[in-house]
């Protein structure tokens, strides 16, 4: 992850502990190439995010949210992505009718299997989220645009540790 | 049989207390009344003196299980019912429902889809608006001044929660809005479009489209019009309108089938 990455838009990514993270590590292992703006935040299940998380990821001045778990059918929690999928829906059409890009906000599903698959989306999210240019959100009524380390810290709650 | 005939009759021993008015210094003010004090129920019921009665009729359930209500209901508060039912915070089978139709001037100053309860008792029915246009004009704004229309708006909140206190489906006890990290303390106007986005989103799958919250907001902030358009996002995408049916369930609080999500 770059740390000066002004100019840069930024985006965070929630990753399911066992499919998206594993292909955001096969990617990694594999050497694939993609871009540095991304904060990634393992989860144990994409079901776990709420709305208020993508509200806050926002409000932080976070400029696109990904959201990657697994493949309808696979979750490891049964039927877990289901609800990511339906929370999804209603949040892109909530955020429209306000007037954040609807296109900030993108939900894939990315298998352990793959890693191609993760660094394609990450590009092309990337680039989606470029052309929708930095949040409107990110100045204005935060004085300081938060900083990668306060945007971690804020999610640290939601995310999954590594076994000691 | 007027609501009050009825309610006396109910007293009888079907239930052991009426929730309704009590017209107190000129104002109607809600009252839960028993056999004893009846005759002091308000038998009109004005169109701008309304109250979330089934709020009440949640927590008096909550401290005394089994209590026997009956309780004064227009359409909204029927779909609150049902609504509030659905998700375990009431018992419908301990509630009589005393059907109360909207008349004209409230219908159309609600611009209420269904300003009638599904049995009504007293009042006449009358049809409801089916559009607002405030939700139409604001689709068909730029994405920019659609920000700024509502930032505008939220900009102007005093944080007084008074959304929050009076909708009859705000029951959570831990409320997202007290969080210190989802909204800064002692901030106002408070973290925006957070603030209202929580509510908003909160309101998904529930909001049965009563109208207290902007009644209740001293800004005027537009709430209602926020609400619709998440009722509307779900009735689009997954078919489910809340306090239409006892029988469907909320698409946000199952998790459903590979179905649902076509």
């Amino acid at each position: 992850m770059a740390e000066n990455d002004n100019g840069k838009v930024r985006i965070l990514a929630f990753l399911c502990n066992w499919c998206s993270y594993a292909g955001a590590d096969l990617a990694g292992v594999s050497r694939l190439q993609y871009p540095p703006n991304v904060l990634d935040i393992r989860v144990m299940c994409t079901g776990t995010i709420s709305p208020y998380h993508i509200i806050k990821a926002f409000q932080m001045g976070i400029d696109g949210v990904l959201i990657a778990g697994c493949h309808i059918g696979d979750c490891h929690y049964i039927k877990g992505n289901y609800m990511t999928y339906k929370r999804f829906q209603v949040m892109r059409d909530v955020m429209k009718f306000v007037g954040i890009d609807e296109d900030r906000l993108r939900l894939e599903w990315v298998s352990a299997a793959e890693g191609e698959k993760f660094a394609d989306v990450i590009k092309g999210f990337t680039e989606q989220v470029e052309k929708a240019g930095p949040s409107p959100l990110r100045s204005g009524w935060e004085k300081d645009p938060a900083n990668w380390e306060s945007i971690r810290n804020a999610f640290k709650p939601l995310e999954t540790r590594k076994p000691a | 049989m007027s609501i009050k005939e009825r309610a006396r009759e109910l007293l009888g021993g079907e239930v052991e207390g009426v929730l309704g008015y009590r017209i107190v210094g000129g104002s109607h003010l809600p009252q839960l009344f028993t056999a004893a004090d009846i005759d002091g129920m308000a038998e009109d019921y004005p169109a701008d003196e309304r109250y979330p009665l089934t709020s009440i009729v949640r927590r008096l359930q909550a401290e005394d299980p089994g209590i026997r209500l009956a309780v004064v209901a227009r359409g909204c508060d029927e779909r609150a019912l049902i609504e509030l039912c659905k998700q375990g915070q009431v018992d419908s089978g301990c509630i009589v429902i005393l059907g109360l139709a909207c008349d004209e001037e409230l219908a159309q100053r609600c611009g209420c889809a269904e300003p009638f309860p599904s049995e009504i008792m007293q009042g006449r029915r009358v049809e409801g608006v089916p559009e607002d246009p405030l939700v139409e004009k604001i689709e068909r704004l730029p994405a920019e001044e659609r920000l700024d229309f509502w930032l505008s708006r939220f900009g102007s909140c005093i944080k007084c929660y008074g959304c929050r206190n009076v909708c009859p489906l705000c029951y959570c006890k831990e409320c997202a809005l007290d969080d210190a990290e989802m909204v800064e303390r002692g901030r106002v106007p408070p973290t925006q479009p957070a603030f209202h986005l929580i509510r908003a989103l909160d309101m998904a799958g529930r909001c049965v489209d009563c109208g207290l919250c902007e009644e209740a907001c001293p800004m005027g902030i537009p709430l209602r019009a926020l609400f619709r358009k998440v009722g509307r996002v779900v009735e689009d995408n997954f078919d489910y309108r809340p306090g239409r049916s006892s029988e469907e369930k909320s698409p946000l609080a199952v998790l459903g089938t590979e179905k649902d999500l076509e």
